[in-house]
């Protein structure tokens, strides 16, 4: 019998508009218009049904914060070893291995999509790299790239603030850390939504298979710099990765398999770039179009601890990753609602930065909430984001450069001709075109 | 194995003194090993999620020291629940000079 898994007490369920229920019977994730603008549909939940069983997607969706958060803390009982293989090229898996096992060298299943005890030996190895004090020192660095790629284009007038911008800026920070190529720039955007793409459950067969072509393109690029690299080291991440070493719980020192290597070096290429760029593009976005937000940012630009709070509550207001994927590996009891064994689950982190009943007003910018801290934008528990200091750094210094070159932010089409990435797993806007004055 | 001595007050008010803690350990490994109640060290110990904030009572905190900015940056997310004497405990240490060493863990940011 399933016991409620978590101390969380049952939510009240609170009684919803007829618009509301409409949205319960007959919304799906899966809907293009819906992931474009999904508050509406993430309120309805909260209200009415907060472990919410998606039919198109066939997963559950949590959808209230304190819920998201005793998820994430159970990472025993809800598995992202499942979660995220199970999600990855849904239904059309053994096609996708087969690919990348004739095309891309192998097939490397991430190591860091695992569950304890094997995820905290791999997980400890990253977390040295993305340490807070380590990316302070970096600070110089990745000011001069954002600062003379918004320099770049503040004499033009207009540009693609996504695709022009944001994209570019954090390749560039990831090819300089990871040690790699310039000029792979356009290739690293082009793979980067490809293994988006295939958790973002949405793919035909069609767009599965060129997904999967330039997945194994990418692995063949980054299998050749690792053996550079093995045979040269050289102070970047990629080759900390071929060289690293593990610690074991018993005390034993190992290295990392080949595999594992590949993995969690795609892993870093891929994770910090797109989730960050559209978190930069978010923020393009919100200071064209939200009235005071341009006011706001230069009354705080050249304040490092009020910038700190800015950061951070864009990245509440709007989190670029929607949601990610765990499995019940037993009958859960998640506020008062039972998600059998086997079940796939979404933790739906843009509705959880959202809910009233711990960021009142979830829609103002209000970078004094006492609580900013709170939000799951970067997941929590064991898997909470180990990029996290690299990411509000990188948002922090896009901030600071625009406001200091950029004036007069305004879209240059209309809002509602602005179209997102169709992905359950992140909220990315595919393009955003803006006018504005060098300032 | 050391021979410093620590004692955390968990989050439920629950005491526990550690002996034989490591020089080198921090606060937040401490309580991690421990499963001391309220620390969860989510980020790893990269002064990155304020997910192990402690309070350091009474004297020690001038032994212990200020946040730095990094710090004081993360500490300030959870502004609800810092005190003059926060501290994270992954940020912290264990030395001889803090031999004795006593700290509560502090709630979680209100909801």
């Amino acid at each position: 019998m399933a016991t409620q898994t978590t101390d969380t007490p049952v939510s009240e369920r609170l009684p919803l508009s007829a618009e509301e229920q409409r949205l319960l019977d007959e919304g799906t994730l899966k809907d293009h218009g819906i992931q474009a603008h999904p508050r509406d549909f993430y309120r309805a939940m909260r209200k009415g049904q907060p472990i919410y069983h998606d039919k198109g997607l066939n997963s559950w969706l949590v959808t209230r914060h304190e819920d998201i958060w005793a998820v994430q803390s159970d990472p025993v009982t809800f598995s992202v070893q499942h979660g995220y293989h199970e999600q990855q090229a849904r239904g059309m898996q053994d096609e996708f291995r087969a690919y990348l096992k004739e095309h891309g060298g192998g097939y490397f299943p991430d190591a860091i999509m695992s569950d304890p005890p094997y995820h905290t030996r791999i997980r400890k190895l990253m977390e040295r790299a993305f340490t807070a004090h380590r990316v302070k020192e970096l600070e110089p660095r990745l000011h001069a790239i954002v600062r003379d790629l918004v320099a770049e284009f503040a004499d033009k007038g207009s540009c693609d603030a996504v695709r022009d911008i944001s994209q570019p800026l954090t390749i560039r920070v990831i090819v300089e850390q990871m040690g790699l190529d310039h000029g792979m720039e356009d290739k690293i955007v082009e793979w980067s939504m490809a293994v988006t793409a295939q958790i973002g459950a949405m793919q035909s067969r069609e767009t599965m298979l060129a997904n999967a072509a330039k997945i194994a393109e990418l692995q063949q690029y980054l299998i050749g710099k690792m053996k550079e690299r093995e045979a040269e080291p050289r102070e970047d991440m990629i080759s900390d990765i071929v060289h690293a070493e593990v610690t074991n719980a018993d005390g034993t020192v190992e290295k990392l398999t080949f595999e594992e290597a590949v993995s969690l070096i795609r892993a870093m290429v891929i994770a910090g770039n797109d989730t960050t760029a559209t978190a930069i593009g978010n923020l393009f976005y919100v200071l064209a179009t939200k009235p005071g937000m341009m006011e706001t940012l230069l009354e705080v630009a050249e304040d490092e601890r009020k910038m700190n709070r800015f950061v951070e509550e864009h990245l509440r207001n709007e989190p670029p990753v929607r949601a990610l994927s765990r499995m019940a590996v037993k009958d859960a009891v998640v506020n008062g609602t039972t998600i059998p064994a086997g079940s796939h689950m979404l933790l739906v982190y843009d509705s959880g930065n959202d809910d009233e009943t711990v960021f009142p007003e979830p829609r103002k910018f209000d970078m004094t909430r006492p609580n900013l801290g709170r939000h799951v934008g970067f997941g929590g528990g064991p898997h909470r984001c180990v990029g996290i200091a690299l990411a509000r750094m990188e948002v922090k210094l896009a901030a600071q450069e625009v406001a200091r070159q950029l004036k007069n932010i305004k879209l240059a089409i209309p809002e509602s001709e602005i179209t997102y990435l169709p992905t359950v797993a992140t909220h990315t806007i595919e393009s955003l075109p803006i006018t504005y004055d060098k300032r | 194995m050391g021979n410093l001595k620590v004692t955390m007050t968990d989050v439920n008010g629950v005491s526990k003194t550690f002996d034989g803690v490591e020089e080198g350990t921090s606060l937040m490994e401490l309580g991690k090993q421990n499963d001391v109640a309220g620390i969860m060290g989510d980020c790893g110990g990269g002064c990155a999620c304020a997910t192990c904030h402690v309070y350091v009572n009474g004297d020690w905190f001038a032994k212990v020291g200020e946040p730095d900015d990094i710090e004081f940056a993360m500490l300030d997310m959870v502004a609800d629940v810092m005190k003059e004497n926060s501290r994270l405990g992954c940020q912290i240490k264990m030395s001889p000079e803090l031999d004795g060493l006593e700290v509560t863990v502090a709630p979680a940011s209100s909801y």
